[in-house]
């Protein structure tokens, strides 16, 4: 009975008998199962209520309006609203993976900071709401104490007449700076353009939907131009029909095979930066064929035929400049396109019953050239496809109410009157309202920074400005920065200051009539949920940033929150009256257009306000088809081939200099007449082509968000292999190019401009233009979480073009570089 | 030669070997399960009894009819559960007027009423994430009553103790109270596992309902 070493092992042979008729095996492995199951970072779905809260995404100006599922105070997913007139039903990934931007932590800021680290690393400590007011209002105050209120700049990503935006514009006025800059899009290409040749600056209003023949100048109808929800349904309806109605054509001019291109009827791809000479080709033949509406231009076109000024002096008109220069034969030169295929091309566009000319460059977060969109759009006027339905709509302006004026005290009125430093609006650049790229380079080439403090709103202009990287040389050298960002992108990590703004899904922000709609519309956004951290609306911390500074600054903001400036605005819609705010999917706003009039959709202004906080919208259809009479509200009630308002400003700038100075300063390399109308400018370099004998051009893709917005980590999961491996991303060129530069797909190579370089690897396509390099836009962020930074390269850092005459915007799609294998 | 077969020490041997098995079934049947479950009482004691006293308490026609009361389903179907605050405060709804006496009364009332926070209810009956399982399926549509399930709750004066798994997080009820599967009175709150729901589904002809897809989305 002593335990021995065969009694023990005998004790744990019994051990192991009995523990098998135990549950203890059995539950211990099962159990063990369903552990692996339980791991805390195994998503935990919430448990709960669900309900539907219906809002507005502004994550981009199109305004798609979302409905998001929440189980309790969770937000689950994000869909398209169906009751929804822009996106009945659509949405775009990038809204559809917008619960990321609002759950990653580590994607966006929890609350005020400061910088404790190098610029540029992203370190930044905690502070609270009160040490932020103090810090900024402190800085503020004493530059407005120095007197030089104008060393205070902000730049601006929100569109125009957003209320956020007319708020910034007011504390720029109430602080004293003319600094006041907002980031490139082709709002301001069309804004000038509708200025130049309508007489308004609002939105291009393009009646896609009531179309039978689109000819799209490189917009991404399938790359997210306008509002995508809204241009992805029209695509539909033109492949599709109308019910009982025919379908439409589509055209697509662009230089590569997009998604766009390769799903169009034709494709027709001009060397990038041609297009308007293309149009003008168009032009040429749409004339000599007497395929134009000859009424229209008679009775309400100015500067088509050739014209007498009161001096006597003859003019030339759009149609001798047009038959003089712009021959098929000399613009298949410039373009590339066969001479057969303009003709057709003008063919077909001219004989279809609602042929509308659109013009874009990708999506619409970039601006395009103006001289290029007047040649487009005096293709519609050709066709007489103005203030008709399935052309382009003139329709009034948004009856927003005006907030009443700020009165700047001494010091600001002093800072107002100092020149902006971009330089818009001098003679050079007569019709910009902001030049970011000036802005970058003025601050750059100072011996010091003429900007001591600079407040980025909505905005991430150190990666999305097409500058070649001179706007992050530009941060580098400026004192102070704030940043107003929700998320950590590469000009938040710049800065010294954070003031977090809370998140598209929790908080409210107007959409103020998307890219491209044909109708006036309006919508407010609803919160979904309330802050999930310790952000705030930036519209709300502006006004008790301006009350925290006291003084007139104060003043200038009397209101309680930013909810009731919205209000104040909204007033300016019921006042205005005729607008609805309900949508009917089987009568689509595209057939209310043709109706003349609208009954308004609410009783009073409570009515109305009370659907715009329930995520509501706002449009008037009824307003769009409109009468002859005061339509055009350019100098001469016409529309004009010919712009008077760019004679008036080569006339009084000649008084100073000589015309042929203006001109050059302007970019103009043609004579006074033809610098008044469309016509065709050979973008100059002053690179040597033969150093860099290729051209770059960037380009966007519908599934990454290539704006101040960060894509959903999610979306990265949808890129394919031959767009990005692992952390590279990959330049398409055609195969052409490639066996001259002896390069094979795969290969990596250094694509090198006047600007710098990056490394990507070769991605043989058919479809890129030989002689262009493509590189995609939104990858390449040193900035947010471990999902996007150090993906890619970003094309934007080597784009050296120049800017584009008239407009002095950045030319980015005509970068020359050459290949160097790596 | 010695015969060691009639050695002392071999027969002494086989009780090594029973204590090696007495002890394994010993530690098998009763510590294990003792330490696999750790025990939590309810934050506060509700009395099931008392509040479905049809004098003082929930009103209703039937037993189920009081059971949804509190435990209702929502405007789409969804079971709402374990009732929130804003059921409880229909009639607790002043924290400085309890309605009765009980301590657990006022523990609720001051706790949790006057501090606007839900009470964190520990639940029995919770099925893992990758089950979906409709009450009102069965409520409605197989007439199957509350107690068939969970036990004659109205009758229960004090909360059971919640035993939870330390392994697997999940309540006992789910598995773990017939832990050997030998049990001759069976009862569905003791077991929920995946053959419980099966076998239910076959005794009541529904047999279609064992379809993978139909718990598992």
């Amino acid at each position: 009975m002593e335990l021995n070493r065969r009694n023990f092992i005998k004790f744990l042979v019994g051990g192991v008998v009995g523990i098998q008729a135990t549950p203890l095996p059995w539950k211990i492995t099962d159990d063990a199962a369903i552990w692996t199951q339980n791991w805390p970072w195994v998503p935990d779905p919430a448990e709960g209520a669900f309900s539907e809260a219906e809002s507005v995404c502004t994550l981009c100006p199109g305004g798609c309006g979302i409905s998001v599922r929440k189980v309790e105070d969770r937000a689950i997913k994000i869909e398209g609203r169906t009751d929804y007139p822009i996106n009945p039903g659509g949405i775009c990934p990038v809204g559809a993976g917008g619960l990321q931007l609002l759950y990653d932590e580590t994607l966006r800021f929890t609350g005020p900071m400061k910088r404790v680290g190098m610029r540029g690393k992203g370190e930044f400590v905690p502070i609270s709401w009160d040490e932020a007011f103090k810090v900024l209002g402190d800085r503020l105050s004493g530059l407005r104490r120095k007197g030089s209120p104008e060393q205070v700049a902000a730049i601006d990503g929100n569109q125009r007449q957003t209320t956020m935006s007319v708020l910034i514009e007011r504390f720029m006025q109430a602080v004293g700076s003319p600094n006041h800059v907002r980031t490139p899009s082709i709002e301001d290409t069309y804004r000038m353009g509708n200025f130049l040749m309508q007489g308004t600056e609002s939105t291009m209003a393009y009646d896609l939907e009531n179309a039978d023949y689109v000819l799209s100048f490189g917009c991404g109808l399938l790359e997210g131009w306008g509002a995508p929800g809204r241009v992805m349904n029209a695509w539909g309806l033109w492949h599709e029909g109308h019910p009982e109605k025919r379908s439409a054509t589509i055209t697509q001019v662009e230089s590569r095979a997009s998604n766009t291109a390769s799903k169009a009827d034709y494709w027709i791809p001009p060397r990038p930066g041609t297009e308007g000479a293309l149009a003008l080709g168009l032009a040429h033949v749409i004339i000599q064929e007497g395929l134009c509406d000859d009424g229209f231009l008679k009775e309400h076109t100015f500067g088509f035929e050739d014209w007498n000024s009161f001096s006597g002096r003859v003019h030339t008109g759009f149609k001798t400049m047009v038959l003089k220069q712009y021959s098929p034969q000399r613009v298949a030169k410039i373009t590339g396109v066969e001479q057969k295929s303009i003709v057709s091309l003008a063919r077909h566009f001219a004989k279809a019953k609602a042929p509308v000319a659109i013009y874009g460059k990708g999506k619409d977060g970039q601006n395009g050239s103006l001289y290029e969109f007047m040649a487009v759009h005096s293709l519609n006027a050709l066709v007489g496809g103005i203030n008709r339905a399935g052309g382009v709509l003139v329709p009034e302006a948004l009856p927003l109410r005006s907030l009443p004026p700020v009165n700047p005290d001494a010091i600001a009125s002093r800072g107002l009157s100092r020149a902006r430093l971009d330089k818009a609006g001098t003679p050079a650049y007569p019709f910009a309202h902001s030049l970011i790229n000036n802005f970058a380079d003025a601050i750059k080439s100072a011996s010091t920074s003429p900007i001591d403090t600079l407040l980025v709103f909505s905005a991430n202009p150190a990666f999305t400005v097409p500058d070649g990287g001179d706007f992050q040389e530009a941060l580098k050298r400026i004192p102070f920065v704030v940043s107003f960002s929700p998320y950590r992108d590469e000009t938040a990590n710049m800065a010294d200051l954070v003031l977090p703004d809370s998140t598209y899904l929790e908080k409210r922000e107007d959409v103020v009539w998307p890219v491209g709609l044909q109708y006036p519309f309006y919508a407010l956004s609803n919160p979904v949920l309330s802050p999930i951290y310790d952000t705030r609306n930036t519209g709300d911390v502006l006004m008790e940033l301006a009350n925290a500074m006291g003084e007139t600054v104060g003043s200038a903001f009397p209101w309680e929150d930013y909810e009731e400036v919205v209000k104040i605005r909204a007033k300016g819609l019921f006042e205005a009256g005729g607008g609805r705010m309900t949508y009917d999917p089987a009568l689509p706003v595209w057939e209310q257009t043709k109706e003349k009039t609208a009954k308004p959709g609410y009783n009073d202004f409570d009515e109305l306000w009370d659907n715009l906080l329930a995520g509501g919208f706002w449009y008037r259809p009824g307003n769009a088809n409109r009468g002859w009479d005061d339509l055009f509200t350019t100098p001469t009630g016409r529309f004009e081939f010919f712009s008077k308002k760019i004679a008036d400003r080569i006339e009084s700038a000649s008084n100073q200099s000589s015309t042929e100075t203006v001109l050059k300063q302007m970019g103009i390399t043609v004579g006074e007449d033809e610098a008044c109308m469309p016509h065709y400018e050979a973008v100059v370099s002053e690179t040597d082509r033969a150093q860099y004998p290729l051209q770059m051009m960037p380009y966007e893709m519908i599934n990454l968000a290539s704006g101040w917005v960060p894509s959903p980590p999610f979306l990265y999961k949808t890129i394919f292999d031959h767009q990005l491996l692992k952390d590279e991303s990959f330049a398409a060129i055609n195969p052409v190019t490639a066996a001259e530069y002896r390069l094979r797909d795969g290969d990596r190579v250094a694509v090198q401009s006047p600007a710098g370089q990056v490394t990507v690897r070769i991605n043989l396509f058919e479809g890129a233009m030989p002689g262009i390099v493509y590189l995609p836009l939104g990858f390449g962020h040193t900035g947010y979480d471990e999902f996007i930074k150090g993906k890619g390269i970003n094309p934007n850092s080597i784009v050296s073009a120049g800017a584009d005459p008239l407009s002095g915007e950045p030319v980015w799609w005509n970068t020359p570089v050459r290949l160097i294998k790596v | 030669m010695k015969n060691r077969g009639d050695s002392p020490d071999k027969r002494g041997g086989w009780l090594f070997f029973l204590a090696g098995l007495i002890g394994a079934l010993i530690i098998g049947w009763v510590i294990f399960p003792m330490v696999l479950y750790s025990k939590q009482e309810q934050p506060v004691n509700f009395n099931h009894a008392l509040h479905l006293n049809p004098d003082i308490g929930i009103e209703g026609e039937t037993q189920q009819e009081q059971c949804r009361f509190c435990h209702r389903f929502r405007d789409d179907g969804t079971f709402a559960g374990i009732p929130k605050n804003n059921t409880c405060t229909m009639c607790h709804d002043d924290p400085e007027f309890p309605i009765t006496k009980s301590p657990d009364e006022k523990k609720y009332l001051t706790e949790y009423v006057a501090e606007d926070k839900e009470v964190p209810w520990l639940i029995y009956s919770r099925q893992p994430d990758c089950v979906y399982f409709s009450h009102i399926a069965h409520v409605e549509m197989g007439e199957i009553g509350c107690e068939t399930c969970h036990g004659d709750f109205a009758e229960n004066k004090t909360l059971p103790v919640y035993e939870e798994n330390r392994l697997t997080g999940y309540s006992r009820n789910i598995w773990g109270k017939r832990i050997s599967g030998l049990y001759w009175d069976k009862k569905p709150w003791d077991r929920m596992k995946m053959d419980d729901c099966a076998e239910c589904h076959t005794e009541h002809g529904q047999e279609q309902n064992n379809a993978c897809f139909v718990c598992h989305k």
